[in-house]
């Protein structure tokens, strides 16, 4: 069920009055959300709902066992336990048949014929999503940061449909302390959930989906047809495609949620105005970088072992960062295209030497215009189907100036500048369209609001097609 | 015993307001404008709203959004609400994007009757980088990769312009109120003359609903003999619309499928295209794919193992689509066809 569809416009309009209705009474509230969220997944397959419940059942039943244990060896074997499930699971329907063809091919280049067998497991939707969620529950737990709480409201946490299929990747202890007390139905943040709502829909429908049919498929789908311009032109197109679609996804879950009276994390902050990669990182998907800084660089040592061991762990933070993202090499490529960078970066700033000097504009431009190409530099392996095609592209690109360009079309240019303008917008600008359609009255305000779809639907294409993130 | 909403209230109350000042609704309002919102939205957009439920894949889904949409879209008109629509759309240059157009052409030729072959086979027309080829690769979604490996294949070769691949989801020849290929590909033929040709279709195409029936025809289920019929006549006409003109065609046929029973259904439309083809020697080439990707045991198979002893991952994970491997392979039986019958590489030699 996608979100701007209208079978999702209808399940949400039934939703939204019962959710209200039944949220005073938290124990009537819990089994209708996430009766509600199940429902929700299974419009994708009815199996999936499984492992779903099986990944509530796990994470919640090993949690509790850590709360209850005393002994820290059981605690500890209980922890290693729960994420061999989750892990494991991840694994399987993720990994299996990647680890299985590398495997068979690794051995293929020294003669071997190694007989393995590949299981074409599909993989179902936001399972990376809801295992970090409970990866994070229970390891919390086990930190003794978190203490469990009733199955329903844990059962809930994971589910809630705005997060499940892709993210934000929502943290227990922000989300489970709102679950588990009745949202006050005096104060809702509707103008701002319309707002994150109506802008996701639009960066989706109209930018992200404009982008990707009318250059970015057809450049990266066959490089050697087109021109560098072209090239050039699809790889950042590429950039804002991707920003688009996933920010559009965030904005539509946290807005779909404040409706629903409940508070989600910011998920992006601007992310291609950063000045150095270390910036990008803290402005893009920025719930997936603090879970791999909490979950993953902070167990691994982090910062605390030197540089040498400091780098090592960002590298390692940065390539299965890029696993996360998809079975493949050209991932892991684009996790460690970043982690290099952010060792770079690093190590440039521990030199005796340096010192920080003060930011012109001149030099925050120059900054910023270096990390975007160093960004879409990466864009290239994360889309590309294959080495052979980052490389055909990237070749491409410095071998076809002057040919006939008529992907780059005025269209094309104006959707990646709207994309890229929409970052370097005062913060106040929003801010104010908030606060002015908060103070129209009702009738007004669903005005705007049908003349904001009114606009999305004219101007997208038929059809929507599925988001970026969902194969993650 | 109070609430634990009344206990909330009494214990902190909150502000009115959000960052940068802006108003705090209740829940009742935020309903309210939502389903106000969006029950106008619906109006102003029921003719688009229509034509979504119009073509949607045939069963109870399908019904009941035509019965809800199609009184909306007449009241939308009535009070002239769908007007902005359709004055935005005019402004984008999509004026007729509502429109539902079922329109099969009749072929020229009568269905089943034998089509007359060339005496001798078509002379070899030889291409130039300055008289290129110019090659149309169209069909639904399945067509794609094979598609983008055809423009790889074919890049280094200055006497070929292929066109972008017009390749659309979710369409085929059952359905010409989802997309047209019918009236589309006419206009293509007409408007920029390309002398190959290369089609997919039938992805889409293994239902019992069909729209564009000529009146009075009735249609059976999916593989009933008048089923059959109606869709060997517009394969047909697809292949007399591409080659009236002299246009060369490969179509190429449906691959096995990870669903063995979808595999029998696209047995029987790749039936119909090859004996269309084989009556059209020399202007329609079938490219079999069945066998490209059956794995050891000539079921289906993900996973291939190339010459090299590299296992290569062929299909999708859907169990249809192609991966870009397969999309390779294709492309390189596409190639060697039209190569068969155009001369397009004498021109390197001088």
């Amino acid at each position: 069920m996608l979100f701007p569809t209208a079978t999702f416009a209808i399940f949400f309009m039934l939703v939204l009055p019962l959710s209200w209705l039944l949220q005073p009474r938290g124990e009537r509230w819990r089994p209708f959300i996430i009766a509600a969220s199940f429902v929700f997944y299974a419009a994708w397959d009815w199996k999936f709902c499984l492992l779903l419940a099986f990944s509530i059942v796990w994470n919640y039943a090993l949690g509790l066992g850590i709360h209850r244990s005393g002994d820290p060896r059981h605690r500890h074997v209980l922890l290693v336990l729960a994420l061999v499930g989750n892990l494991g699971v991840l694994g399987y329907f993720k990994y299996y048949d990647f680890f299985v063809t590398s495997t068979h091919n690794l051995f293929a280049l020294v003669g071997l014929d190694v007989p393995l067998d590949t299981r074409s497991i599909v993989l179902p939707v936001g399972i990376s999503f809801f295992t970090f969620m409970g990866i994070a529950y229970v390891v919390d737990v086990y930190r003794r940061d978190f203490a469990p709480v009733g199955f329903g409201t844990f059962a809930a946490y994971l589910s809630f449909f705005p997060h499940l299929v892709a993210g934000p990747i929502v943290r227990p202890g922000e989300l489970i302390p709102q679950l588990s007390t009745p949202r006050d139905p005096r104060y809702v943040d509707t103008s701002r959930a319309f707002f994150l709502i109506g802008t996701g829909l639009f960066m989706k429908v109209v930018i992200a989906n404009h982008l990707a049919a009318h250059i970015v498929d057809q450049v990266f789908g066959a490089p050697n047809q087109h021109s560098s311009l072209e090239v050039l032109v699809g790889i950042y197109a590429y950039a804002v495609q991707i920003y688009a679609d996933f920010f559009g996804y965030t904005n539509i879950a946290i807005g779909i949620a404040l409706l629903l009276g409940f508070a989600f994390p910011q998920n992006f902050d601007a992310p291609y105005s950063a000045t150095s990669i270390t910036d990008f990182w803290r402005r893009w998907h920025m719930t997936l970088s603090r879970w791999l800084r909490d979950y993953l660089y902070i167990p691994l040592g982090g910062n605390r072992g030197g540089s040498l061991a400091t780098y090592r762990n960002l590298m390692l933070t940065m390539l299965i960062g890029g696993l996360w993202h998809g079975a493949g090499w050209t991932f892991v490529v684009w996790g460690g295209i970043h982690g290099t960078a952010l060792v770079a970066e690093r190590w440039w700033r521990g030199r005796p030497s340096f010192v920080e000097r003060p930011w012109t504009p001149g030099r925050r431009a120059w900054h910023r215009f270096v990390t975007f190409q160093v960004v879409c530099f990466a864009w290239v392996f994360f889309r590309a189907d294959s080495f052979a095609d980052a490389r055909s592209l990237i070749e491409r690109l410095f071998t076809a100036w002057g040919e006939p360009s008529p992907l780059v079309t005025w269209g094309v240019l104006a959707a990646i500048a709207v994309g890229i303008g929409s970052q370097y917008l005062p913060r106040r600008l929003p801010l104010a369209i908030m606060a002015r359609f908060s103070r129209l009255p009702v009738p007004a305000q669903a005005t705007v609001l049908a003349l904001g779809l009114l606009v999305i639907h004219a101007m997208g294409p038929e059809g929507v097609a599925p988001f970026i993130y969902f194969r993650f | 015993m109070d609430s634990p909403i009344r206990e909330q209230r009494r214990r902190r109350p909150r502000p009115r307001t959000g960052e940068g000042g802006r108003r705090l609704h209740s829940a009742g309002s935020a309903i309210v404008v939502s389903l106000a919102g969006l029950a106008l939205a619906v109006l102003l957009n029921a003719p688009g709203l229509h034509k979504s439920a119009t073509i949607q894949p045939e069963g109870w889904k399908r019904d009941v959004a035509l019965d809800v949409t199609g009184p909306l879209e007449s009241l939308s008109g009535a009070l002239l609400l769908d007007r902005p629509r359709h004055a935005l759309k005019s402004a984008l240059g999509r004026s007729h994007d509502d429109d539902v157009d079922t329109a099969v052409a009749t072929t020229t030729t009568p269905v089943g009757a034998p089509v007359s072959a060339p005496a001798t086979p078509p002379e070899r027309t030889r291409f130039t980088p300055k008289r290129k080829l110019g090659v149309y690769i169209a069909g639904d979604s399945l067509v794609v990769v094979p598609g983008e490996s055809l423009l790889r294949a074919t890049a280094g070769n200055r006497a070929i312009a292929p066109e972008p691949i017009d390749g659309r989801i979710a369409t085929g020849l059952e359905r010409p109120d989802v997309f047209n290929w019918f009236t589309h590909i006419e206009d293509v033929m007409r408007k920029d003359k390309p002398r190959a040709v290369v089609l997919m279709f039938g992805g889409n195409d293994d239902h019992n609903f069909m729209t564009g029936v000529p009146e009075g025809r009735q249609v059976g289920t999916f593989g009933s003999p008048s089923w059959r019929a109606e869709y060997r006549r517009r394969v047909a006409t697809v292949m007399e619309t591409v080659t009236r003109n002299g246009a060369y065609l490969v179509w190429i046929g449906l691959p096995i499928s990870r669903d063995s029973e979808q595999t029998k259904r696209f047995d029987v439309m790749n039936t119909i295209v090859q004996s269309e083809a084989a009556k059209r020697p020399g202007r329609v080439s079938y490219l079999d794919t069945y066998f490209f990707f059956a794995g050891g045991d000539g079921g289906y198979a993900q996973y291939v193992e190339d010459s090299a002893g590299k296992l290569v991952k062929m299909r999708a994970d859907d169990g249809v689509h192609f991966e870009r491997p397969a999309g390779d392979l294709i492309a390189a039986k596409v190639l060697e066809r039209l190569e068969d019958r155009y001369d397009l590489t004498s021109w390197r030699r001088g």
